[in-house]
C-alpha cells in the first residue's frame, strides 16, 4: 500500500493496548479500472467550475457595453471554445450515464403505499426523458419553436 | 495437480520490534485448487508459524479472511490462486489500522455497528402469548439481501470516504442499519434515522459503488445508503406537507 488513510481512519473510541500500524489506502486506488471511473467523475467537477466562471464572465462582459459584449460572441466561434464545450458536453453525458445506471438502485422499496416500478423501467425512464427533454432543447435553440 | 510455484509478498509487522510495516516474500509450491487463504496456511505451517492472520470456516461463511490481495479487498478462502500471476501481493486490509502481520484493529467497525442498533425494536414487548410475528415474503424480500452481510469489512476496505472520514459509518453499519429500517417487524426507525441523518453518516457517502463491488455475498451497501439518502429526502420533503395539514 501506497499512500496513508486518515490517521483515525476505523480507529475504535478507546485505543486498544497493542500499539498498531496507521491505515492505508488500497495501492489500487485511484489506478484501478473501477476507480478511475470514480476518479473520473469527480474531475467532471472541475469542468463545471469552468463553465460556472466562463457564465459569470459573459454575465460581466454583459454589461461592459456593446464592443465588450460583440467580442464576447466572436470568441464563442474560437476553436478552443468550441473544443472546451465538446469536451463538457462528452463529460454530461459520462456523468448522466453514470447517474443512470446508479440512480435505479437507489430507490426505497416503497414510499408509503407506493412501490417504485421495476429497475429496467425506471432506467428506460429516464433515458427517455433525457432524450425529451434534449430534443426540446434542440427545437428551441434551433428556433424550430418559441421563436 | 500442481501449478508450480508462486511468489508471495506478505507485509509483517510485529508491534514490539517493527516501527512500521515491512514486507517478506515466500516462495511456494502451490495446487490448482487452492484458494489464496491454502497458500497462506501454508506459508504458516511450513515456513513461518510467526505470521498472523485471521481465519475459520474456509467457506465464505465467518467473514474473518479478508486482507488485501494485488490491492484489491479479497475474501482468501473465496479467492482462487488460480486466477493470479505468478506473483501476489497480501496485505492487512485497508483503510484499517494493523495489530499483527495481516491481522487489523476491529474495534472501530464494531463501534460503528452499534451507533445503528442493529436489532429489531419495538415500542412494547410482545407477549409469548400473542404468539409469532409474521412476516410476508413480500416484506422479507424489501430487506433480505442487505442481511446477507458476514461482516468481513471488505466494502469499508474499498471505501474512499472512510479512508479519509473517520466519522462516516460506512458501508456495512448503514446497510444494516437499513435492512432493520425496512424490517416490517421494526419500530425503531426514527431512532437508527437520527443517527443516519447526523454528521458524518449517510450524506458522507459520495456514492463510488465500490463497497457493492467488492462484496463477497453480493450485498448492495451501496444501494442501501442511497436508499437511506432517499428516505431521508422524502421524510424532510412530506415534513412540510405534514406540519401545513397540521397548521
Amino acid at each position: 500500500m501506497s499512500r496513508a488513510a486518515h490517521p483515525d481512519a476505523m480507529s475504535p473510541a478507546e485505543p486498544g493496548r497493542t500499539r498498531t500500524a496507521p491505515p492505508q489506502k488500497p495501492a489500487s486506488w485511484p489506478s484501478h479500472p473501477r476507480m478511475r471511473v470514480y476518479t473520473l467523475f469527480g474531475w467532471t467537477g472541475v469542468l463545471y467550475l469552468l463553465i460556472g466562471f466562463g457564465l459569470l464572465e459573459t454575465a460581466w462582459s454583459l454589461g461592459q457595453g456593446e464592443v465588450v459584449w460583440d467580442a464576447k460572441l466572436a470568441s464563442f466561434s474560437h476553436p478552443a471554445y468550441v473544443a472546451f464545450h465538446l469536451l463538457c458536453l462528452v463529460s454530461v453525458v459520462f456523468v448522466a450515464v453514470r447517474f443512470f445506471r446508479l440512480f435505479p438502485k437507489s430507490q426505497p422499496a416503497r414510499i408509503g403505499p407506493a412501490k417504485p416500478p421495476p429497475r429496467p423501467v425506471i432506467l428506460a425512464g429516464l433515458y427517455a426523458v433525457w432524450l425529451g427533454v434534449t430534443a426540446l432543447f434542440v427545437a428551441i435553440l434551433s428556433g424550430a419553436i418559441f421563436s | 495437480m500442481s501449478l508450480g510455484t508462486k511468489k508471495f509478498v506478505i507485509t509483517r509487522f510485529d508491534p514490539d520490534r517493527d516501527t512500521e510495516p515491512r514486507t517478506e516474500e515466500y516462495e511456494i509450491p502451490v495446487q490448482s485448487d487452492w484458494k489464496v487463504l491454502d497458500a497462506i496456511n501454508f506459508i504458516k505451517d511450513e515456513i513461518d508459524g510467526s505470521l498472523s492472520y485471521r481465519w475459520s470456516c474456509r467457506m465464505a461463511v465467518c467473514g474473518s479472511c479478508g486482507m488485501m490481495v494485488n490491492g484489491e479487498p479479497k475474501l482468501t478462502c473465496k479467492t482462487a490462486l488460480s486466477s493470479y500471476g505468478d506473483s501476489l501481493t497480501i496485505e492487512p486490509l485497508a483503510n484499517f489500522p494493523t495489530i499483527r502481520d495481516l491481522v487489523v484493529e476491529m474495534d472501530g467497525f464494531m463501534d460503528k455497528f452499534q451507533k445503528v442498533k442493529p436489532w429489531i425494536i419495538q415500542a412494547k414487548e410482545r407477549a409469548v402469548e400473542e404468539g409469532p410475528q409474521h412476516q410476508s415474503p413480500e416484506d422479507l424480500q424489501a430487506f433480505k439481501q442487505f442481511s446477507m452481510c458476514i461482516n468481513c469489512m471488505l466494502c469499508y476496505s474499498a471505501c474512499p470516504v472512510v479512508a479519509t472520514d473517520p466519522e462516516f459509518l460506512g458501508p456495512a453499519a448503514i446497510a444494516l442499519g437499513h435492512r432493520y429500517n425496512m424490517d416490517s417487524r421494526d419500530e425503531g426507525a426514527d431512532e437508527r434515522n437520527a443517527v443516519f441523518r447526523g454528521e458524518g453518516t449517510i450524506f458522507s457517502c459520495s456514492y463510488a459503488n465500490e463497497c457493492s463491488e467488492v462484496c463477497p455475498k453480493n450485498v448492495d451497501p451501496a444501494g442501501a445508503v442511497n436508499q437511506a439518502k432517499f428516505n431521508a429526502v422524502v421524510d424532510w420533503a412530506s415534513s412540510f406537507v405534514v406540519k401545513r395539514e397540521k397548521e
